[in-house]
């Protein structure tokens, strides 16, 4: 089995059966993370760069431990300490590390559309770790696979997407692939952080009130408060985002039903999630970053020479 | 030297000869006789069945890049490139390294261009050093040889200096060129904002940003009276606004640049650093108003905007890379294309004849003038890296099949076709 991409550049790009395949082929996989020995040889002779332009602590594990649970050789690339803090161009870092003959890239970078500019210019294959404001594809992935895991499907589920949308790249992925798997999606937050257009461009509902989209939602999934992504005011403290959008407690009491709680994390606590609701009973954030590696062991196998000759 | 064009279609509303085929005899450099066959045995002859003669078109937005960024452009590799699309006139941006903003740099354009085969008029700058802050001596430049006024890519911001310069130029009739942008409306946005950027994930600059900046410079100019060039307009109500305006009676015009005749943002899709321009390629329904203005005459002039960018700076995150694109060669072939139901006679006003009305650089074919003159035709238009006489190299059309093609100019007594 196969997917139709060579590369996995965004969600966008992604049929529905591609979507079913990277799902239950990371069914299989985090069976074998069950098992005593949980490395596999799938991806010997393989060799991945991990090039990160941005930072990041959990995508960057999961994906190594990924890769190592497959037996990949694995080279990792943070900006910070290479020659791109040099002023060395993308173009020419990943030549230089493509002449060391490597497989797959898998990068993060803050420039929206960055991996599609590589994958127009290099063989190798691409998976996206995440580019700009654009798309966290395995993060939708491992998103969908963590809903599918605790509410038995996809088809027809009700998911509020609350927060930071305009910089959020995992709002955009899963908009995607939950419209591609024939969920309903709610989008919520302040007017400021939801792109102007975004009702218009995926058919989505747009509410500027939490309380009634986490009323209408099975599964709630509440995103990061980028910061570092904006660059003129947005809103007018944190405080104040807290109090008006804020995730609380009394606010899930509040509603006559349980829902879901997840977030791609990190959490800024206290700010679009409070502590007692991110560990409450809901949560299911742990299972998404346990989720995270089956699925990205997915996506590598998939994409990997080894299956396109199996 | 003599010159003869033999049977040459002259696309001039102006002239007494419009839409007659002619031969034209140009004598040092001067029109001396217009008739059906002029027989000269020394004279260099020029002779094609169905080549249209237009006035010498001009374009008034182009960046030399001269001083400064000579690695990108020089005033030389302009002028052939001009030359080359059919222009025997253009006015450079102030946008180099030092900016054109006092009597030194307007000389110094004038002087590196003086033996250019085409005639290259600067542009200065209406804010000393283009920061928008205090008024450039215009005076001065325009004694020197300004052609009109700009900031260029940062227009002029405060609506209070903008004021001001609008009522200094008033002088000595000096015309302001305005590129619309109010920068406080998302600024760091990298394509227009819509269905097409949100799909995309990037930031987008609102149609509103530009709309804002010419309503605003609207009522300036209506409090002063002065002359305003808006260049660069995308969107339907920009247009609007602006024909509005001319119904009033103001002392405004406006022009547009081939490719935002030709793409729109849903050409984006790939990521294709070579679309990225400022200001940005609008929706679809944008680009069919902006065709319909050009038809209509609402729209003035073609600007091409070209703007050379090196290698490094496009071969890169979309992000990053900077905006603009060439386009001097393929202004024409582009325009024709987008608009292929354009008669000569309507391409001749909008790359010469409402030019030089606006910035007083008239130009007319008959006999006693100067001959400033530009030939071109229908054929197809294949743009090649070959071809390409910028030292830039970036550009959407390369090996892009395009109807119309530029044969030649006639500038300062030469003629100078391609091939």
């Amino acid at each position: 089995m196969k997917l139709s991409s060579k590369n996995l550049l965004g969600i966008k790009d992604l049929s529905r059966e591609d979507i079913q395949l990277i799902l239950s082929t990371a069914s299989q996989f985090k069976e074998v993370l069950q098992r005593p020995v949980k490395k596999v040889p799938s991806l010997r002779d393989v060799t991945i760069v991990n090039l990160f332009y941005e930072n990041s602590t959990r995508t960057r594990f999961s994906f190594e431990l990924a890769e190592r649970r497959l037996s990949a050789d694995v080279l990792n690339f943070a900006a910070g300490t290479s020659s791109a803090a040099k002023g060395e161009t993308l173009l020419d870092t990943v030549n230089n590390i493509l002449s060391m003959k490597v497989d797959m890239v898998v990068m993060r970078h803050s420039a929206t559309g960055a991996p599609h500019f590589l994958a127009q210019h290099i063989p190798a294959a691409i998976v996206n770790a995440g580019d700009g404001i654009n798309e966290h594809p395995t993060q939708a992935l491992l998103d969908a696979y963590s809903m599918q895991e605790k509410t038995g499907r996809l088809e027809g589920l009700k998911v509020a997407i609350i927060g930071d949308i305009m910089h959020s790249r995992v709002a955009l992925s899963n908009i995607y692939l939950l419209t591609k798997m024939g969920a309903e999606i709610t989008i919520a937050g302040p007017p400021t952080l939801i792109p102007k257009y975004l009702q218009e461009a995926f058919n989505v509902n747009v509410t500027y009130n939490v309380k009634e989209a986490l009323q209408w939602c099975d599964v709630a999934n509440v995103l990061r408060i980028q910061l570092e992504r904006q660059n003129q005011p947005l809103f007018s403290s944190l405080r104040e985002y807290n109090l008006a959008y804020g995730i609380k407690r009394s606010l899930l009491d509040s509603i006559d039903k349980d829902i879901v709680i997840m977030h791609p994390g990190p959490i800024n606590r206290g700010v679009e999630l409070d502590s007692d609701v991110a560990d409450g009973p809901y949560s299911i954030i742990l299972n998404q970053v346990e989720n995270g590696v089956a699925v990205r062991m997915a996506v590598l196998y998939l994409l990997s020479p080894q299956s396109a000759n199996s | 030297m003599n010159i003869i064009l033999q049977q040459v279609s002259i696309a001039d509303s102006n002239s007494p000869y419009n839409g007659n085929k002619k031969d034209i005899l140009i004598t040092d450099g001067i029109i001396t006789k217009i008739d059906d066959a002029i027989t000269d045995e020394s004279a260099q002859v020029f002779t094609s069945g169905n080549t249209f003669a237009s006035p010498g078109w001009i374009d008034i937005f182009s960046h030399a890049c001269d001083p400064g960024y000579e690695y990108r452009e020089t005033i030389d590799s302009l002028a052939i490139a001009a030359a080359a699309g059919g222009f025997t006139q253009v006015f450079t941006l102030p946008d180099t390294s030092p900016v054109v903003d006092n009597k030194a740099q307007v000389e110094y354009v004038k002087q590196k261009s003086a033996n250019t085969k085409i005639n290259v008029h600067p542009l200065g700058a209406v804010s000393k050093k283009r920061e928008g802050a205090a008024l450039a001596e215009m005076y001065d430049m325009k004694q020197s040889g300004a052609v009109a006024f700009t900031d260029g890519l940062y227009p002029v911001q405060n609506a209070g200096l903008f004021l001001k310069a609008l009522q200094y130029v008033k002088t000595f009739d000096g015309v302001i060129i305005q590129l619309p942008q109010d920068k406080s409306i998302n600024a760091s946005g990298l394509m227009n904002e819509g269905i097409v950027s949100t799909r995309m994930g990037l930031q987008g600059i609102p149609a509103i940003a530009e709309e804002l900046l010419i309503a605003r410079d609207i009522e300036l100019l209506r409090y002063t009276q002065s002359t305003l060039h808006i260049t660069g307009i995308t969107t339907k109500k920009s247009v609007e606004l602006i024909k509005a305006a001319k119904a009033e009676g103001l002392n405004i015009s406006c022009s547009v640049t081939p490719y935002h005749l030709f793409f729109c943002d849903e050409d984006l899709k790939n990521y294709d650093t070579n679309l990225k321009v400022n200001p940005p390629l609008r929706s679809k329904g944008d680009m069919i108003a902006l065709r319909e203005a050009v038809l209509n005459g609402d729209i003035d002039c073609i600007a091409s905007h070209h703007l050379p960018q090196d290698w490094d700076n496009k071969a890169c995150e979309f992000e990053y890379a900077k905006p603009g694109m060439i386009g001097l060669q393929t202004a024409y072939s582009v325009v024709q294309t987008a608009l292929p139901e354009l008669s000569a006679e309507k391409i001749a006003a909008l790359f010469s004849a409402n030019a030089g009305k606006i910035f007083q650089l008239p130009a007319i074919i008959k006999e006693g003038e100067k001959a400033s003159l530009t030939l071109f035709n229908r054929n197809e238009f294949v743009f090649t890296k070959e071809k390409n006489k910028s030292k830039s190299f970036n550009s959407p059309f390369f090996n892009v099949a395009l109807k119309g093609t530029v044969v030649g100019v006639v500038s300062k007594g030469i003629l100078t076709l391609n091939n």
